[in-house]
C-alpha cells in the first residue's frame, strides 16, 4: 500500500473515522488527482462524514450546500443584498448622480451575498472541502449549471465579471440514488461506492463512536444489524443506526441483548411500523438467537 | 496481494489505455480524459498492490455500481488475474431464499380478438343501474383485471381522469416570473426600481407548472389477452384527459394509435383500433422499441415519462430489448414498465425478456388491478 493512503487513513482514523482501504485509496485520488469524488451509498453509512473528516484532516473549512429540488443559482451561488441595495439607493435619491454611477454601486462587492459554490471558490486563505451534499435530490437543470461550475472553477456574475478560484477547493458529492445522475457529471468525478460496513468494521466503529461500549455488546449489535440488513425490511438501518441503538443500550446500563432489551428499544434501529412489528413478532416467538446468529 | 511482477512504467500508459479500450467494449463509457485520468492515478499508488491498483482503477473508470461487476472480470482477464474468485460477493444482493418460480400466466387465445365484444358497456343507454357502493369500490380496486367485467369500466375511466387531472396541474419547485401573483422576485423589483428610482412595481414569481409527457407503449399480443382490454381501456381514457400523451401497441410490430385513440366515443376508437393488423400475435418488444427509437426520437426528452405496459414474453433477442431500452432511458426523464403478472404473490421476473428489461428501468411495477393505477400516479414524475 502506498505510503500516502496509509497516511490518509492513519490520519481519518485519528479524527474518529473508521475507514477501509477503498475509502482511503478513493480519498487520496481525489486530492492528488484534483477531481470531484462523488460518494454514493445506503442512508447513513458515513457519506457526508468524508467531507467533514477530510476538511479536519486538511486543516480546512468545510463549505457545505445541501440540494433539495427546486434549488437555484441564487441559493448555491450567489444572491444580491436586496436591503442593503435598496437603503443605497433612497440615501442618494436627491444627489442627482447618473443611474450608471448608482448602479455600478450597488452592484459591486460589497453588495454581493455569496452562497456556498461562490464562498468555495473566493477562499483566500487554503482550498476549502466544499460538500454538495445529496446531489440526488437537485433537478436535472441544477446538476447541469454544477457541472459548468465544477469544471473550471469560475463564476461569471454579470455585473462584476468573471470570478476564478484562487484555490480549488476539494469537492465531495453525495448521492443517496434516489435519482440517477447524468452520465456527464458521473464521468466527471472519482466514484466511491461505499456499502454497508463487514461486521469487523461496524465493531469497530461502535467501539470508537460510542464510550463505554464493551466489545461483547458491541458485538451483538453488529451481529444483529448484519441480519436484519439481509431482511427485506422498508427501510434498512444504516450505521447511523447502529449508533443510536449502541447509545441507548450503554444509557441503560446494559452489557449484553436479550429479547425484551431489543424490543424496548427497537425504535432505535427500525423507523417503519411494518418493520417493528414483523421483528417484534419474531421476538415474541423467541426467535432472537436467529438475529445473533452469524 | 501482490502481482508477480509489476508492470514497467513503459508499459503502463499502453497498458492503461488498452484497458480502457476493452472496458469501453464492454459497455462501460469511457472517456479519453477518465483514461489519462487512469494513468495519473497509476502514478501515485502502489503499483505492487494489485488490491490497491484495483481500488483505485475502479474508482477512476467505473461510475455506479452496476458497472462493477464488469469492472472487477475485465479487471481481472486483464491484468492476468489469479484472484478472480477473491472478490467476495456484495452482501444483501441475492435473496437468501428465493421462492420458487410458479407464476400464473394468463392462458392465451390465438383468435384474433373482436373488438365489437369489447364494449359491453352500450352508450347511450344513460346511468348504469347499480352505482357501486363504497365496499363495492374497495373491492373493485382490488380485484385483478383478468376477472373484470363490464361494470368495472366506469371505475377505470374514472381513475384515469383523477391521474391526468394530477399530471397536468402539478407544480414544479422552479420559479417563474409571473405578473401579478406568487412571491416578490426582489432581484427583478430591484432592477426596475433603478429607473424610477422607488419600489413601485412588484416583481412577482410564481411556480412553474410541470409539463409532464407520457409515451406508453401497450403490449396486445396474445399472452397479454386477459390485461390489453382493460388497459387499453385506460389508455384510451387517460388519452382523452391528457394532451401531451402519445400511445403505442405493439405485438410484432409497433403502431402508433395516438389519433386512433382520440376520438369521442371508446366504441369509435376501437372500431378505428381494428384496423391496425396484428393483434394477439406473437410478441417482439425488443423489435417495436427500438422501431419507436428509429421513428420517433423526438418524442424523448427530459420531461417525458415512457411505460411499458408488458407481461415481458419476447420472442425476439433480449440483447436488442436491452440496447433500445437503454437508448430510451438515456432520452426520457423516466422508464416505468408495468407488468400484470406482478400482481400475482409468486410471480418473478424470470423470463428473458424481462431480465434483460430490468436493469434498465427506473421503477418496476404491477398493473393487474386499479390500486396498481393508483400507486402509479406517484411514479408520473420525471
Amino acid at each position: 500500500m502506498r505510503e500516502e493512503i496509509r497516511h490518509i487513513q492513519a490520519l481519518m482514523e485519528g479524527a474518529a473515522y473508521i475507514t477501509d482501504p477503498a475509502i482511503s485509496t478513493a480519498v487520496h485520488l481525489a486530492t492528488t488527482l484534483r477531481k470531484p469524488l462523488l460518494v454514493e451509498g445506503h442512508a447513513g453509512v458515513g457519506k457526508t462524514e468524508i467531507a467533514k473528516v477530510l476538511a479536519r484532516v486538511r486543516a480546512t473549512n468545510l463549505i457545505r450546500l445541501q440540494c433539495y429540488e427546486g434549488l437555484d443559482a441564487s441559493t448555491a451561488l450567489y444572491e444580491w443584498n436586496y436591503p442593503k441595495q435598496i437603503l443605497r439607493i433612497r440615501l442618494e435619491e436627491q444627489d442627482g448622480r447618473p443611474v450608471s454611477a448608482k448602479e455600478a454601486d450597488i452592484f459591486s462587492e460589497a453588495f454581493l451575498l455569496k452562497r456556498p459554490l461562490l464562498q468555495a471558490i473566493t477562499q483566500t486563505e487554503r482550498a476549502p472541502v466544499l460538500l454538495i451534499d445529496e446531489i440526488d435530490r437537485a433537478d436535472v437543470e441544477f446538476e447541469s449549471f454544477l457541472l459548468e461550475v465544477l469544471s473550471d472553477f469560475q463564476v461569471t456574475v454579470p455585473e462584476i465579471g468573471t470570478i476564478t478560484a484562487a484555490h480549488r477547493p476539494d469537492v465531495v458529492l453525495t448521492s443517496n440514488r434516489s435519482r440517477d445522475l447524468s452520465d456527464a457529471l458521473r464521468r466527471r468525478c472519482l466514484y466511491l461506492w461505499i456499502d454497508y460496513p463487514s461486521f469487523e468494521k461496524e465493531v469497530r466503529i461502535l467501539r470508537t463512536k460510542v464510550p463505554g461500549l464493551n466489545e461483547r455488546l458491541a458485538g451483538q449489535i453488529a451481529r444483529v444489524m448484519h441480519n436484519l440488513r439481509r431482511r427485506q425490511l422498508q427501510k434498512v438501518p444504516g450505521v447511523a443506526e447502529s449508533l443510536d441503538w449502541g447509545a441507548a443500550l450503554v444509557g441503560l446500563h446494559a452489557d449484553h441483548l436479550d429479547a425484551e432489551l431489543v424490543r424496548e428499544t427497537l425504535g432505535c434501529i427500525l423507523k417503519e411500523v411494518d418493520d417493528v412489528k414483523r421483528i417484534e413478532a419474531d421476538l415474541a416467538a423467541g426467535r432472537l438467537s436467529e438475529l445473533l446468529e452469524g | 496481494m501482490t502481482i508477480a511482477a509489476a508492470p514497467r512504467p513503459r508499459d503502463l500508459l499502453t497498458g492503461t489505455v488498452r484497458f480502457c479500450r476493452l472496458l469501453r467494449a464492454r459497455g462501460l463509457a469511457i472517456t479519453p480524459s477518465e483514461s489519462h485520468d487512469a494513468v495519473r492515478a497509476l502514478e501515485v499508488v502502489d503499483l505492487g498492490d494489485r488490491a490497491e491498483v484495483h481500488r483505485a482503477l475502479r474508482t477512476v473508470l467505473a461510475t455506479r455500481p452496476e458497472e462493477f461487476p464488469v469492472f472487477d472480470a475485465t479487471f481481472d482477464a486483464f491484468w492476468g488475474g489469479l484472484v478472480a474468485a477473491a472478490a467476495p460477493p456484495s452482501e444483501g444482493q441475492a435473496p437468501p431464499d428465493a421462492p420458487q418460480v410458479n407464476a400464473h400466466f394468463p392462458k392465451a387465445t390465438d383468435a384474433a380478438l373482436e373488438f365489437s365484444g369489447w364494449t359491453d358497456v352500450a352508450e347511450g343507454e344513460g346511468e348504469p343501474v347499480g352505482l357501486p357502493g363504497v365496499s363495492d369500490l374497495e373491492s373493485t380496486m382490488g380485484k385483478d383485471f383478468s376477472s373484470f367485467g363490464a361494470a368495472d369500466l366506469a371505475e377505470v375511466e374514472r381513475l384515469a381522469a383523477q391521474i391526468a387531472r394530477r399530471l397536468a396541474t402539478r407544480r414544479s419547485r422552479r420559479l417563474k416570473p409571473s405578473r401579478r401573483r406568487g412571491r416578490v422576485d426582489l432581484r427583478r423589483t430591484v432592477r426596475l426600481s433603478l429607473t424610477r428610482g422607488d419600489l413601485i412595481d412588484l416583481a412577482r414569481r410564481t411556480r412553474k407548472i410541470l409539463k409532464t409527457k407520457l409515451v406508453i407503449f401497450c403490449d396486445v399480443s396474445g399472452s397479454m389477452d386477459l390485461y390489453s382490454r382493460l388497459l387499453l381501456q385506460f389508455l384510451y381514457a387517460m388519452q382523452n384527459h391528457l394532451g401531451r400523451m402519445e400511445t403505442f401497441v405493439f405485438s410484432t410490430r409497433l403502431h402508433r394509435v395516438t389519433d386512433e385513440l382520440r376520438h369521442a366515443s371508446y366504441r369509435g376508437a376501437l372500431a378505428r383500433l381494428g384496423d391496425v393488423r396484428d393483434w394477439s400475435g406473437g410478441t417482439k418488444i425488443g423489435e417495436s422499441l427500438r422501431a419507436f427509437n428509429l421513428g420517433w426520437p423526438k418524442l424523448l426528452d427530459r420531461d417525458t415519462v415512457v411505460i411499458v405496459l408488458s407481461d415481458g414474453w419476447d420472442t425476439g433477442e433480449p440483447a436488442v430489448l436491452a440496447e433500445a431500452l437503454r437508448t430510451m432511458r438515456r432520452r426520457a426523464g423516466k422508464l416505468i414498465w408495468l407488468n400484470p403478472l406482478l400482481g400475482s404473490p409468486d410471480y418473478q421476473p424470470l423470463t428473458q425478456g424481462m431480465q434483460a428489461a430490468l436493469p434498465h428501468v427506473d421503477a418496476f411495477l404491477p398493473a393487474h388491478n386499479l390500486d396498481s393505477f393508483r400507486a402509479l400516479a406517484r411514479y408520473l414524475k420525471p
